[in-house]
């Protein structure tokens, strides 16, 4: 075997060890893998509304045609998730004005409802809770562990009306910002649902964001 | 022999690297919708009617200031035929022949007066296009035998010189808003004030109707839901201490090592062809 052939395997070994290091670390930092993703898609499709049909004979629905008032929204006032240690309190929030965007409370121990969306009044649609996993001035966020929560466990969220209403997780799932389908975690439509959403996965330095979102889905227990 | 399947190696490397980044994708259809949605409203004052489609009658007793549907008719012609409650179609008090209804809209025909004071029918196409995050829209539509007028929100005309049988539309922020109409141009109250509660991710048409000589002027509301949208995004994190995956440096190995396996394999099949 000559020098040359032994540097060649040299190199071949070299290589084949740097990959395989490589893969070990890639799949020891996956993050854990979605669960109950279909459950979460199912429970989104619309529920079918009866048509009212002019050949079909069905009587014609017919309203006042007043002005619309204020409907009876029942705000969450405070969430518990004891699998993972979160007691926080939750504000009233909308969209950031500059860049279109669901406004999470600035304070990392404190995590925002869509005003918009549904309230826990609510008979369909998805309840949007969303708050920091973390900050650059502040440190760890109230949802810093809501990647560690899986199917079956509990939580509670306070209305404004101090009626406790208790939930069951059925899915955990991970997106790329890029992917997600926000449509769907921010439907009014389909069955009731309480959806908690935070950042997650490969973090950019530079850019200092997160590449993904956690995205919760939990059910009326 | 050697040399391919090193080489082979080498890729299967490089297409492991790959998957780790890949992601599904979601991606949503929208049903095809064959049919229109077909909304009526009441702006005739003091006059009831039966509402007959195609000679079948539809609505029965339908009162002024009531909106009824929407209901799902398919693209084509449709005869309408207002008459008093009970009595025949053939004395109808106000007939449309043939009004088009096109696929897939959203309509509203509306029963009201005329700037004259006669009755007439007038079909609206509702803008149904979905509203951005956090806003609401609102439509105003004339249909009132009075002059020309103006919308005002919280005192500021924001629909100016409104002409029956016509619309003015804007978004709007969600929210509660106090509105009156004008005579176009003054400070002279034709309707209102009325709290306005714009609910985001909804149309809200608002008709003027009735008559302002006959002192009956007053609105009718419809409301469409579900044209929201959601927002651009959640960012929740700028702190990176639960970042997850890999980081810089095993790019730089990975790299490394196919670099290492490519070169070692040309190496190694260079060094065989010159012993030949």
């Amino acid at each position: 075997m000559t020098v040359r052939n032994r540097g060649a395997l040299a190199a071949l070994a070299a290589g084949v060890a740097a990959l395989t290091v490589a893969t070990l670390v890639a799949c020891g930092s996956q993050p854990a893998e979605d669960v109950g993703a279909d459950e979460a898609a199912n429970l989104a499709t619309a529920t079918p509304t009866p048509s009212a049909s002019a050949a079909g004979g069905q009587s014609v629905p017919v309203t006042a045609g007043e002005l619309p008032a204020g409907a009876e929204i029942v705000p969450p006032v405070r969430l518990v998730i004891p699998a993972i240690d979160v007691t926080a309190t939750v504000n009233a929030v909308g969209i950031n004005k500059r860049t279109n965007e669901f406004e999470v409370p600035p304070s990392v121990d404190e995590i925002g409802w869509y005003r918009y969306g549904p309230g826990l009044e609510t008979t369909a649609g998805s309840i949007v809770i969303a708050g920091h996993v973390d900050s650059a001035q502040q440190g760890k966020g109230a949802f810093f562990r809501l990647r560690e929560l899986d199917q079956g466990d509990t939580l509670t969220a306070t209305g404004g009306d101090g009626k406790a209403r208790k939930y069951r997780v059925v899915a955990r799932e991970e997106y790329a910002k890029t992917k997600i389908p926000l449509d769907r975690y921010f439907a009014r439509d389909g069955k009731p649902r309480l959806t908690l959403i935070t950042c997650g996965g490969p973090f950019d330095a530079k850019a200092r964001k997160y590449r993904d979102n956690i995205v919760v889905t939990a059910v009326p227990a | 022999m050697q040399l391919s399947y090193f080489r082979r190696v080498a890729a299967g490397g490089a297409v492991a690297a790959l998957a780790f980044a890949g992601v599904g994708a979601f991606t949503a259809t929208p049903a095809y919708a064959a049919t229109s949605k077909v909304s009526v409203v009441h702006g005739i004052p003091d006059t009831p009617v039966d509402v007959y489609v195609n000679g079948k009658k539809t609505l029965d007793n339908f009162k002024p200031g009531d909106v009824a549907g929407p209901l799902n008719l398919e693209e084509g012609d449709y005869d309408i035929a207002l008459t008093k409650p009970g009595e025949p179609i053939g004395s109808a008090i106000l007939k449309v022949d043939n009004a088009a209804v096109p696929g897939g809209a959203n309509i509203s025909i509306a029963a009201h007066l005329d700037a004259a004071g006669q009755p007439k029918i007038t079909p609206f196409v509702n803008d149904v296009s979905k509203v951005d995050a956090g806003k609401a829209r609102l439509i105003v539509r004339h249909t009132a035998a009075a002059p020309e007028v103006d919308v005002r929100a919280g005192g500021t005309p924001v629909f100016k010189n409104l002409t029956n049988p016509n619309e003015a539309k804007g978004d709007v922020d969600a929210g509660n808003v106090k509105a009156d109409v004008v005579l176009a141009g003054t400070d002279t109250v034709a309707i209102g004030p009325a709290d306005l509660n714009l609910k985001e991710g909804t149309a809200t048409i608002v008709y003027a109707i009735g008559s302002a000589e006959g002192k009956t002027l007053d609105v009718v509301a419809q409301t469409i839901t579900g044209l929201h949208s959601a927002p651009g995004g959640v960012p929740s994190g700028d702190g990176g201490q639960a970042g997850t995956g890999v980081n810089t440096w095993w790019y730089v190995l990975t790299g490394a090592g196919v670099l290492l396996l490519l070169g070692g394999g040309v190496r190694m099949a260079t060094a065989r062809t010159g012993r030949k």
